[in-house]
């Protein structure tokens, strides 16, 4: 059982991000891709929020926040992009998909801790 | 011009003759060459190496006798045929004398009384696209950064952009991310040694860390493609139902890539050298711009971000 759920293709970023945030006593749960995060995400109730990148084979990041509104109909969850994008077009489409917000990489664990908590309901 | 964004080309430099040695190195010196200087005992080795350049300056009679320059060309053709040889001759500054099939080794002939004309030679054989100066700065740059914050315990260095014709595939793993804008389209390529990046990854040797090393080069060719794309490409994203490719073309036996085009290709090279311990060999990443579907400098620009939408990166912007 999960607090947050990162989603990324890299196993790099993945490692690092949960590394860190377990690091910070957060429970973390991870997927490789859109299709992962939407399945990890049905069979774990308690994630309060998804932490994903945008370009990822088989699903992309923005799909998945807009199935995750339309399919699984959880409109609850919190969802933040973390990308290397960062295109006004993509954050509108975003935006628009409920994501809450949005990080260009890299990864700066120190500065978004506190925010994440909060997120998760912490 | 700025010279972090000052593009130069090594040349080898295939001349026995000291005093024309001397000329020729004036001119590589003042026309953004590096000349490097090769015997002929040695001159397999270099070629099969990774030492990456723009072109050769042969001399008709370096080796034994006289000819012997030409009998070289025929095997350097065979090794390394995507670059340029140029035939410094004694008493005339062009090919006509050669058979039909010789000509075919060689792009250009000069002489040293006629060195001006080797000039132009370069320029239409490796300094023949335009890359704007803010492009070039701009991507090492980036790149810079991205390595930076990747590889977090070590120092990284680069030298100075250059142009490349070769095809040379350098290290064992490299990753190909394609670029695609109203101004360009084409490929990034980063190109490594594995022994080096374990090392400087701090990865166990002959473990399966390797897959550990393909996915950190995978996520700094991310984090560079990124930075590019919200640099230069923003909006200009190429649009239409019909966009042309080609077949790249690997062959593992020579090392050897290749996009279907004899254009130069910008290059970078980095070194990562651990901040902590000298004794750790450092890593040197090559990082290659090949624009071979479009090249369209006319139409580059930087993407001018407001203000107000700037947000550092790793910086969370709540919407």
């Amino acid at each position: 059982m999960a607090q947050i759920l990162i989603v990324d293709d890299s196993s790099t970023v993945r490692n690092e991000v949960c590394d860190f945030l377990k690091k910070n006593g957060l429970d973390v749960a991870d997927a490789v891709d859109g299709k992962d995060g939407l399945n990890k995400l049905k069979a774990d109730p308690r994630i309060k929020l998804v932490v994903s990148d945008v370009n990822m084979p088989n699903m992309d990041g923005l799909t998945m926040a807009e199935k995750i509104r339309s399919e699984l109909n959880n409109s609850t969850v919190n969802i933040i992009m973390l990308t290397t994008e960062s295109s006004a077009s993509m954050k509108e489409r975003g935006k628009a998909a409920g994501v809450k917000g949005w990080i260009v990489k890299p990864f700066k664990g120190e500065s978004v801790l506190a925010t994440f908590k909060k997120l998760a309901g912490l | 011009m700025d010279d972090s964004a000052k593009l130069v080309s090594k040349v080898l430099v295939l001349d026995g003759n000291p005093e024309s040695f001397d000329r020729i190195k004036e001119f590589c010196d003042a026309n953004d060459l590096i000349g490097l200087k090769a015997h002929e005992r040695n001159l397999m080795s270099i070629l099969k190496s990774n030492v990456d350049m723009g072109a050769i300056l042969l001399s008709e009679d370096f080796g034994k006798g006289a000819g012997s320059g030409i009998a070289l060309a025929r095997e350097i053709h065979l090794v390394r045929a995507e670059l340029p040889i140029v035939l410094r001759r004694e008493h005339s500054d062009n090919l006509d004398d050669l058979s039909e099939k010789d000509r075919k080794l060689f792009c250009a002939a000069y002489t040293l009384d006629n060195v001006a004309k080797l000039r132009g030679v370069i320029d239409e054989f490796i300094f023949s696209r335009v890359y704007p100066n803010v492009l070039v700065r701009g991507i090492k740059e980036i790149s810079e950064a991205a390595l930076t914050s990747q590889f977090k315990s070590s120092e990284v260095g680069s030298e100075p952009p250059y142009i490349v014709r070769d095809r040379m595939i350098y290290g064992e793993v490299f990753s190909l991310i394609p670029l695609e804008s109203s101004w360009c389209r084409g490929y990034m390529m980063l190109q490594t040694d594995e022994i080096t990046m374990l090392n400087v990854t701090g990865s166990e040797v002959g473990g399966s860390d390797f897959r550990n090393i393909n996915s950190a080069l995978s996520e700094v060719t991310n984090l560079i493609w990124g930075a590019f794309k919200n640099r230069y490409v923003d909006g200009q994203e190429k649009r239409g139902d019909f966009l042309t490719q080609v077949p790249i073309i690997i062959n593992h036996q020579h090392r050897y890539i290749s996009f279907g085009s004899e254009d130069p290709q910008l290059c970078f090279k980095y070194t990562l050298a651990d901040k902590d311990d000298d004794n750790i060999q450092p890593m040197v990443i090559y990082q290659r711009f090949v624009f071979n579907l479009n090249w369209s400098p006319d139409d580059f620009k930087e993407v001018q971000a407001s203000v107000e939408e700037l947000v550092d990166s790793g910086e969370l912007e709540l919407f």
